[in-house]
């Protein structure tokens, strides 16, 4: 089976059918919260090429530092809510306010340090809503801005408690404005994928760790006491981050042998994430030292190099890793290393 | 009528199913019209959703439809919360 073809994809294009459906959608109040949001999951849904759509929030000049605007959907769902926290104000009185302002933070310093201007290279200013919904056990990036729950209480705590997960959100912004890979199957998967890369090295830098000191954790701290689990994903050691009555056990795979093939979670996007996930693990821990410093700038390299397609697969995307070795650092360890990771999780990185 | 909500997706990736059956409800009337309400407004084949979102499979009396966060509707994010908070 062709897992590049989702299950379910209809004959009329999704983006198209968000247009239909758009007009009677009584969810959006208002014409000009409606025309935000549709264009905003249009956005998200698009396979073409970046930036188009994005204009509106865009900004000629990158900025020097990030510009942040934290927002309180108090409970709600309408976005983004109230502005609670713009850049360079004291801290509110809300501890997840405040964390969520510092995770953006964190995530454009390492931006910065990759020598980018905020998600889109031009200093794009970064928002995010916080208190979405009621019990709300979830965070995502609508194509404008993250937006995080207060968790059910049950199984998950607020989304803004690991700085990983604020990281994992925003680099689905990154991602949308660079190779902006397809929320499906493979490519979805490469999304994901990036997005805990992304994630984990933020949490990571702002730790001050090694690759051999990090836990290599995505969500460590998001689960209740009650859960018997120590994170939702590992990329050291993917299925293992958690076994309960309730969730169920980890699902993701570390090697090509397991890959798994279905329909849902949009092809598996969150599942076989676990494959590069796990490459890229192998790599920064055999390269030794900040992993967000060899390791991160390769995948940066080939997240927002141009050449990496929308519909990229597991092969494609390592066989731009090694070019994008060599091309940095020469036929040397870095190049090696990479080869190596790739060859333990069993993808081919030769055509 | 039965009434089934298929979670999918979401940042864990973690699925949820539970299913509500209205024979034995006292509201019986009130939940038929919510759940034709939010079935109306669904959709044949599931919406891309966004990164992370809720995908939602919603089934009433054997017919299917999909809807995905952000973009509920209202009667669709009523009939959800009520058969994951109260359904088995």
């Amino acid at each position: 089976m062709d897992i590049r073809t989702p299950v379910f994809c209809g004959i009329v294009p999704p983006h198209i059918l968000d247009r239909l459906t758009r007009a009677d959608d009584p969810a959006v109040s208002g014409p000009a919260r409606r025309t935000l949001q549709a264009d905003a999951a249009h956005r998200t849904g698009r396979r073409l090429t970046t930036v188009l759509g994005a204009a509106a929030r865009a900004v000629a000049a990158p900025a020097d530092g990030p510009r942040r605007t934290v927002y309180d959907a108090q409970n709600g769902t309408v976005l983004p809510g109230t502005r609670v926290r713009g850049e360079g104000e004291e801290a509110a009185r809300d501890a997840t306010v405040n964390r969520a302002y510092a995770g953006l933070g964190a995530t454009f310093e390492l931006l910065t340090a990759y020598g980018r201007s905020s998600i889109d290279g031009a200093g794009l200013p970064l928002d995010a809503s916080v208190h979405y919904d009621e019990k709300y056990g979830n965070a995502f990036w609508n194509g404008e801005q993250m937006v995080f729950g207060d968790g059910d209480g049950e199984i998950f705590l607020d989304f803004t408690v690991a700085v990983d997960v604020i990281a994992h959100e925003l680099a689905h912004g990154l991602t949308q404005y660079t190779a902006n890979l397809s929320y499906f199957g493979q490519p979805g998967a490469l999304n994901e994928s990036m997005s805990d890369v992304l994630g984990s090295l933020v949490k990571q830098r702002t730790l001050g760790q090694s690759a051999d000191e990090a836990d290599w954790l995505i969500g460590a701290g998001l689960l209740t006491p009650r859960v018997e689990g120590v994170a939702l994903r590992s990329m050291k050691a993917p299925g293992t981050a958690y076994d309960d009555d309730v969730l169920g056990k980890d699902p993701q795979p570390a090697t090509m042998e397991e890959y798994v093939s279905t329909g849902r979670d949009n092809g598996g996007v969150h599942i076989n994430s676990g494959i590069p996930n796990h490459a890229f693990y192998l790599l920064a821990t055999r390269l030794g030292g900040r992993a967000w410093e060899r390791a991160g700038q390769i995948w940066f390299d080939v997240l927002t190099g141009g050449a990496l397609p929308v519909d990229a697969d597991f092969g494609s995307f390592a066989r731009l890793t090694v070019a994008a070795a060599k091309a940095r650092y020469g036929e040397g360890e870095e190049q090696e290393a990479v080869l190596k990771a790739w060859s333990q999780v069993g993808v081919k990185t030769s055509e | 009528m039965r009434i089934q909500v298929r979670r999918t997706g979401g940042f864990a990736g973690i699925e949820r199913h539970a299913e509500v059956d209205t024979s034995a409800r006292a509201d019986a009337s009130e939940v038929h019209a919510l759940a034709e309400r939010a079935v109306a407004e669904g959709r044949d084949t599931p919406p891309i959703g966004v990164p992370d979102g809720f995908s939602y499979q919603l089934t009433v009396d054997g017919r299917t439809v999909y809807c995905s966060d952000p973009r509920l509707t209202e009667a669709q994010s009523q009939l959800i919360s009520l058969v994951l908070k109260e359904g088995l």
